[in-house]
């Protein structure tokens, strides 16, 4: 068990800033997720509390013990790799062994875990093979499995499942949640895809260019976006922002007019509201495009309109179909709309 | 090491305050060194340390007796001697054209093996001149040529010429021996890695330009050869190198005759040292041969090391 | 080898057959010519008339194993190249291994350094080298001929095994790290059994490189007692008959036989081995 702390953290290679002020806390015990694009600082991060990586600036502080200093492989963190990383000249069964002989785990007793590993990741029957002889979900199972069995105080995961396809995904989703509660073993998980962050996570952390733009709960992240970042990174479609003016409590942009709105904001802002929180038609709508994309996916219908320069998303019901170029309204769940600043991406609230 | 306990169940109960092991930062910051350093000791001590030996040793008179101390004697010497610039003139003319006359073969080769289906059959034929002890072809090309006169016996049955051809006294003839047999050792080497860079070729990028009708030739001169150029350079300045160092074929074919025509650089160095036993001279010739290597790898090596490292 | 592709649109066979045939048949006519030499009573080889159909004759064969001691000289070189190349391995693969893993200062000099001894021609040191042999007392040792053949071959060595280092992922030493396990331990367990295929081509490539040697062999053996096969070449002297061209013709084709199984064997990695890592095969 362990608390993470990271505080002040900065990384740097010369003129280029990889990561900047990261300041967070990880509960003992809790599963965070570090969600971004590519290249937006969250491996670099979470290499850092490995060990691999020197902070720049900052300290790395697991249950208050600052671990700058401290070796990678003195560092009781299990990392699962997303190539895998699995030795190639070893069976899965010494794979798996590997990090109980270097810490020096009694003899007597590697066995027995090599075995749990294995069992909780159903690869008992694999143990004779080597890496090669394995499928893609296999390999990341021994992976997993080399993690798991010396019950470490922390458990790094860099996008382990992107090599995956869906339906192993998603199987591989399920088993690792249950693993992690069953070990009850701090977690960070690093991954692009969101689908991961919110069902896998008790927390997430957004970053981006460097900088975590926010730290929630999953309902959190998506209720209450911090920025347009944000609010556009999450929801598959992701939230719909329009670009207007503001006074006197209405907002305003071509083809748009929300009234209601907090009469305090002025200026530019950007509206906010997701595909599944609109309904088509309604007595006073809040939008009037025309229709640019209809796709039935039998489940429902993504809709797509032209409003004023910009393509809206909008979610209908699984039976509703409509012309192309026709005109269409669009109501909005007052509820449910954010607003955010138009320069710096800020929610207003 | 950590002071955690595992249970069965896999819980795991740690113990209040954990120690961390902490390294030496110094170890770490010298490690890397550490791993390099027995390799490059024992290189200084076979070449660093005999080559400042041969320069000390440059500047006496030595034979048998005690070192005479003699200043730049040896190299005021070396400057008006006949035979010493004759041996680096030989080297670098036969050098230079069995250099050449390999690549072009190699080249030429490479070209039309790597299209071929059976370029793995070529490729160990090809080879086999390569697997021979240098000496061992050395006496192939000396007993061909010289001492049991075949090739000319070969030319007198076909009518090219009548009598006998005295390599012993024609120094283009004792060159071309050399040559030859220089080729025939070699060329593999080239072939071998010329092969190589043209299978490593975007089969893509050939098949597009074959739809838009170019000939092979065509692909290979405007295509292959150039992707080719780091890789030839670096086939030729390893070929290059040794080939200014040939001595086995010199020692044992034409013992640097005749009239020291074919005398290499390191040929010279060997004679006066070990025939005449001069050997500060000998060694005088060395510093100068060390000081042209010097000059090429800077200049050459180097620039091909910057422009290849991964 | 020769895809599908590049086979099926070729143009003039006969000018491609004719130019890679006429080689191979360069290649291999001097070599079939002196293995008859090897076959041959001595009598038929130089003569008046060059003889193409000689008898055959084990004489040579017989001849080497019984009035010299072939068998020395087989076990010179033995001896020298393997433990020239054991030498060399253990020298070149912690060297290789910084080489590619780390970064420091100094790296890319101590890397030059390593690789401009490939240059040093053998002449340049042959004279200091003999002196100092001989003041150590190493004159005519198979020592001597293992320290020399290890030093002439380390460059590349180094450079062939950092070539395939450079290959291996970094995940893999990023999750042995993380395993717990310290860098000489990654050295040992992971790294030297992934290039495995690498240390054998070094490997095969410097015992061909000191089954060559000749320079300095021929200056520091001076006796039968370290002669290998390449200088024993040299010297089969029949006294006032001259060279016995055909002891040393066979002796050429029982030192080209396993060199030639093995190469064959890696000819895989035989470009990668011989430019040091610049030409992937």
């Amino acid at each position: 068990m362990a608390r993470i702390e990271l505080s002040g953290i900065q990384k740097r290679w010369g003129k280029v800033v990889g990561v900047r002020d990261v300041d967070i806390e990880i509960a003992d015990e809790e599963f965070v997720v570090f969600l971004g694009p590519s290249g937006c600082g969250k491996t670099t991060t979470m290499r850092m509390i490995a060990g691999l990586e020197e902070p720049t600036e900052g300290e790395v502080i697991m249950d208050g013990e600052v671990m700058n200093d401290i070796d990678a492989r003195d560092r009781d963190v299990a990392m699962v790799f997303q190539g895998y990383a699995l030795y190639p000249n070893m069976t899965i069964y010494e794979n798996i062994r590997f990090p109980l002989r270097m810490r020096e785990v009694p003899k007597g007793e590697q066995d027995a875990l090599v075995r749990r590993a294995a069992e909780m990741t159903e690869l008992t029957d694999y143990l004779d093979r080597k890496p090669s002889a394995l499928s893609g979900g296999q390999r990341q199972r021994a992976a997993l499995a080399r993690a798991i069995v010396r019950q470490p105080q922390v458990f790094l995961m860099d996008e382990p499942l992107s090599n995956l396809d869906a339906k192993l995904r998603q199987a591989m989703r399920v088993q690792i949640k249950h693993i992690q509660r069953q070990l009850k073993v701090t977690t960070v998980y690093v991954t692009h895809d969101q689908i991961e962050a919110m069902t896998l996570a008790d927390r997430i952390v957004i970053m981006e260019g460097g900088a975590i733009q926010q730290i929630g709960t999953p309902d959190d992240i998506y209720n209450d976006p911090a920025n347009t970042f944000v609010a556009g990174f999450i929801g598959s479609p992701p939230m719909n922002l329009v670009e207007g003016a503001m006074d006197a409590g209405t907002f305003t942009a071509q083809g748009i007019e929300v009234t209601g709105l907090p009469a305090a904001l002025s200026g530019n802002v950007v509206l906010g509201f997701r595909p599944e929180d609109c309904t088509v038609g309604g007595n006073t709508p809040h939008l009037t495009g025309s229709v640019f994309g209809v796709e039935p996916t039998g489940d429902l219908t993504y809709l797509t309109i032209k409003v004023g320069g910009q393509q809206i998303e909008v979610k209908a019901d699984r039976a509703f179909r409509a012309e192309l170029d026709t005109e269409i309204t669009v109501t909005f769940d007052p509820a449910r709309i954010c607003l955010f600043d138009a320069k710096s991406g800020e929610r207003l609230r | 090491m950590s002071t955690t306990n595992l249970s069965a169940t896999g819980a795991a109960q740690s113990a209040p305050v954990r120690t961390y092991r902490r390294r030496s930062k110094r170890l770490k910051k010298w490690f890397p060194y550490l791993l390099v350093a027995p390799a490059v000791i024992y290189l200084m001590m076979i070449t660093l340390y005999p080559g400042i030996y041969a320069i000390v040793q440059s500047f006496y008179a030595v034979k048998f007796g005690p070192w005479q101390p003699i200043g730049f004697g040896n190299y005021e010497r070396l400057w008006g001697d006949y035979q010493f610039w004759g041996a680096l003139w030989n080297t670098f003319v036969m050098g230079s054209i069995a250099l050449t006359l390999q690549c072009v073969i190699a080249l030429a080769l490479a070209f039309y093996a790597y299209r071929d289906p059976w370029v793995k059959g070529w490729r160990i034929i090809f080879l086999v001149p390569m697997l021979f002890m240098p000496s061992a072809v050395a006496f192939i090309y000396k007993l061909f040529f010289l001492d049991a006169r075949v090739f000319a016996d070969l030319l007198i049955r076909i009518g090219l010429i009548d009598g006998n051809i005295a390599f012993q006294s024609s120094i283009w003839m004792s060159r071309s021996i050399l040559i030859l047999a220089d080729v025939w050792q070699w060329t593999p080497f080239l072939f071998i890695i010329f092969v190589a860079a043209l299978q490593g070729q975007d089969e893509e990028v050939e098949e597009a330009a074959r739809l838009d009708g170019a000939s092979w030739w065509s692909i290979f001169w405007n295509i292959s050869l150039p992707m080719m150029k780091p890789v030839i350079a670096v086939a030729l300045i390893l070929r290059g190198i040794d080939i200014t160092t040939m001595f086995t074929n010199v020692f044992i074919i034409t013992k640097g005759g005749p009239a020291f025509g074919t005398e290499t650089i390191s040929y010279f160095i060997y004679r006066t040292g070990f025939k005449f036993f001069d050997f500060g001279y000998a060694s005088s010739a060395s510093v100068i041969m060390l000081i042209l290597t010097i000059i090429i790898a800077q200049l050459v090596v180097k620039r091909a090391f910057v422009s290849a490292k991964e | 080898m020769a895809s599908q592709r590049r086979k099926s649109r070729s143009e003039s066979l006969t000018l491609r057959y004719a130019i890679l045939g006429g080689w191979a048949l360069f290649c291999l006519m001097p070599v079939l010519w002196f293995l008859s030499i090897g076959f041959r009573p001595r009598t038929e080889i130089i003569t008046a008339q060059p003889i193409y159909w000689p008898t055959f004759s084990l004489d040579a064969f017989w001849m080497i194993f019984e009035d010299w001691p072939m068998w020395k000289y087989l076990r010179n070189s033995v001896l020298a190249i393997i433990g020239s190349v054991l030498i060399d391995l253990v020298l070149a693969i912690p060297a290789a291994y910084s080489l590619s893993r780390y970064t420091y200062r100094g790296r890319d000099d101590i890397g030059f350094y390593i690789l401009s001894t490939r240059m040093m021609a053998p002449a340049i040191v042959a004279i200091p080298i003999f002196f100092l042999f001989r003041n150590a007392g190493l004159l005519d040792s198979v020592w001597a001929l293992m320290l020399i053949y290890a030093a002439i071959n380390l460059s590349f060595v180094t450079w062939i095994i950092r070539s395939y280092m450079m290959d291996i992922p970094k995940e893999l030493e990023d999750a042995a790290k993380t395993d717990g396990a310290g860098d000489l331990r990654i050295l040992w367990e992971i790294i030297i059994p992934a290039i495995l295929p690498g240390i054998i081509t070094a490997s095969v490539i410097a015992m061909i490189f000191a089954i060559n040697e000749f320079l300095f062999t021929l200056l520091i053996a001076s006796t039968p007692n370290a002669y290998t096969m390449s200088v024993a070449l040299a010297n089969f002297t029949g006294g006032s008959d001259g060279l016995i061209y055909n002891a040393i013709a066979l002796v050429a084709f029982l030192a080209f036989v396993p060199v030639f199984i093995v190469v064959v064997a890696i000819q895989k990695h035989l470009s990668r081995g011989l430019t040091m890592g610049a030409v992937k095969g």
